[in-house]
């Protein structure tokens, strides 16, 4: 009996191929769909109440940016792993000709897009209201360089995300401690460091400030029963980039390695 | 010689006192359909996983067509088609989506994929559902198109792990008359199972697993000879008188007769040479012999035999 298998895929390829196939399933899921439509609604929130300048008004958007992409990266990637072996369609996907790591890539690369393409829109969405409030000529010049970290965040995210499913074995148990890490433990734990004055550099979500900060926004935190205002820390573009990227390489390659390793 | 699946002393182990395998060597040759029976916890899914890059061996290696699973994955999991425990499937996409992936997986091309498809599905009655999502499928159903998933692209092996559990009767006629169907088509089959007819009906020779280890390995056929244990169990035209029982008895190959609603079973030494002079015997008696048949133990009972046995045979 001849077999119709043919040795034609090559890491690349099947990286390709399982990218597709996870965003087909992201699609079918409608979880990309739920997102498209949060990320196309919420930035129509702070028409409520417009600020008086444009910079003010992409502040007020941005500022929910970090939980887009945390949102989009628990939902996208945190059952990438688990999931698989949860729901035993390991059995189905594992005994198959292809390198697990790059399964395991395209799951990771396929959460990436998702997230990016529910960023790119929410800054579409804000840009145009910009535009049509304030003027083009008021868009906050910036505005690239805070896209631009808000894509360097969600590679973070879904790395952190992705790290979290290998390690874990039921998918809603990831989901929930992806949220418990990046909006529960570490803005704690930037708000400690911050009122101990000492600055949260290593913090990812820290970093993700620049998201708001990079448009020129300042902001302090009122503490104790007079109100006393405790001056926060502000992340330097070069650092906060380095730490971001840093964590996704590092839990990626880890979540790689854990997963790869993976058995029933 | 080049098995089509080969172990060698494979082993096991989960933490430092559990052997979930231990030096399982097995020699399968193209073409043959083999049974893999044991109880639960043997180690049969352990051996599958194994052969199929899920598990690695804690020591030992495991061949498909010659190649290393462990060293070679891809190039070894290319001519398998595997259907273990029961798999999940991704209830939100069709027959159709699920198995274009496996298709391109497998580096078929386009067209080849949808005719293969259309087969599958056909051969695993399920062609209505082609554009369904699986999410409404039943247990056989989702069993059925795990069939059609492993082969799809026409494998060389087979691997069943328990491919009628929880289905009804009919499902299990259906899966066994498709193993027969690959059997014919000259498909390998290595079949694991913890049921013995399911064993019996479609396989050349059959595999006993006990606690890790290979307990008995043997052709079908030589396992019916095995059980024959010297009683032959005849029927006649007519109700015996004493007379006719004593002739019987006298016969100088029966060792004794029992006689008991209408049928005589005559013990004798169990060799098949001692049955057939013996039959020649009653008819060359005219004693009208309706029906004649060696009697064994229950293949239950010979399962039972082999799994008391402590020894392994590895």
């Amino acid at each position: 009996m001849a077999t119709n298998a043919v040795n034609t895929t090559n890491n690349f390829s099947e990286t390709w191929l399982s990218l597709r196939f996870e965003l087909l399933k992201h699609l079918k899921r409608r979880r990309l769909a739920i997102l498209v439509v949060l990320a196309t609604i919420l930035p129509l929130l702070p028409l409520i109440r417009t600020p008086d300048t444009a910079l003010g008004f992409a502040g007020n958007s941005l500022g929910f940016m970090t939980v887009l992409i945390v949102v989009s990266a628990a939902m996208f990637a945190g059952d990438a792993v688990c999931g698989e072996f949860e729901k035993k369609t390991s059995l189905l996907l594992f005994p198959t000709p292809q390198n697990r790591a790059s399964i395991f890539a395209g799951k990771y690369l396929a959460a990436l897009a998702c997230t990016f393409l529910v960023i790119s829109l929410w800054y579409l969405v804000l840009t145009l209201e910009t535009g049509a409030l304030y003027g083009w000529r008021e868009m906050p010049e910036d505005m690239w360089k805070s896209f631009l970290t808000a894509l360097i965040f969600s590679t973070a995210a879904v790395g952190v995300a992705f790290l979290v499913s290998s390690i874990l074995k039921r998918s809603i148990s990831a989901t929930i401690l992806v949220f418990l890490i990046l909006m529960m433990i570490m803005p704690v734990a930037v708000m400690i460091m911050t009122l101990l004055e000492s600055e949260p550099w290593f913090v990812v979500t820290y970093s993700a400030n620049l998201i708001t900060t990079v448009l020129g926004t300042t902001s302090s935190l009122p503490m104790g029963p007079h109100g006393d205002v405790v001056q926060q820390f502000t992340p330097t573009f070069g650092r906060g980039v380095v730490v971001m990227v840093t964590y996704a390489v590092v839990c990626v390659a880890a979540g790689m390695a854990i997963a790869v390793r993976k058995e029933d | 010689m080049e098995y089509a699946i080969r172990t060698e002393n494979l082993t096991k182990s989960y933490g430092k006192t559990f052997k979930a395998l231990d030096g399982v060597s097995l020699q399968i040759k193209r073409g043959e359909v083999v049974g893999y029976v044991g109880p639960n916890g043997a180690g049969k899914t352990t051996t599958i996983k194994i052969l199929t890059g899920l598990v690695r061996p804690t020591s030992g290696h495991a061949y498909v067509n010659g190649t290393d699973v462990a060293a070679k994955p891809k190039d070894a999991l290319r001519s398998i088609g595997a259907l273990i425990e029961v798999p999940g499937v991704y209830d939100y996409l069709t027959p159709h989506e699920t198995l274009t992936y496996f298709g391109r997986v497998y580096g078929m091309r386009r067209d080849m994929i949808d005719r293969r498809i259309k087969e599958t599905l056909e051969l695993v009655r399920l062609p209505d559902w082609e554009h369904k999502k699986t999410g409404a499928f039943s247990t056989g159903m989702l069993r059925r198109l795990a069939i059609a998933k492993a082969i799809l692209h026409r494998p060389d092996i087979l691997i069943l792990d328990e491919p009628v559990l929880g289905l009804d009767p009919k499902g299990i006629m259906e899966i066994r008359e498709m193993i027969r169907q690959f059997r014919s088509e000259g498909m390998t089959v290595f079949l694991s199972s913890h049921l013995l007819s399911e064993v019996a009906e479609v396989c050349d020779s059959v595999v006993f697993l006990d606690k890790g280890k290979v307990v008995s390995t043997d052709s079908v056929e030589g396992i019916g000879q095995r059980m024959d244990h010297g009683v032959a169990a005849v029927r006649f035209l007519r109700p015996l008188s004493p007379q006719d029982i004593e002739r019987l008895r006298s016969i100088d190959l029966i060792r004794s007769v029992d006689v008991k609603n209408g049928t005589a079973r005559l013990h004798y030494d169990g060799k098949p040479e001692s049955s057939v002079q013996i039959l020649k015997i009653l008819v060359s008696l005219n004693l009208d012999v309706v029906s004649y048949a060696a009697e064994g133990v229950g293949l239950e009972e010979y399962y039972v035999s082999v799994m008391s046995d402590e020894k392994g045979v590895n």
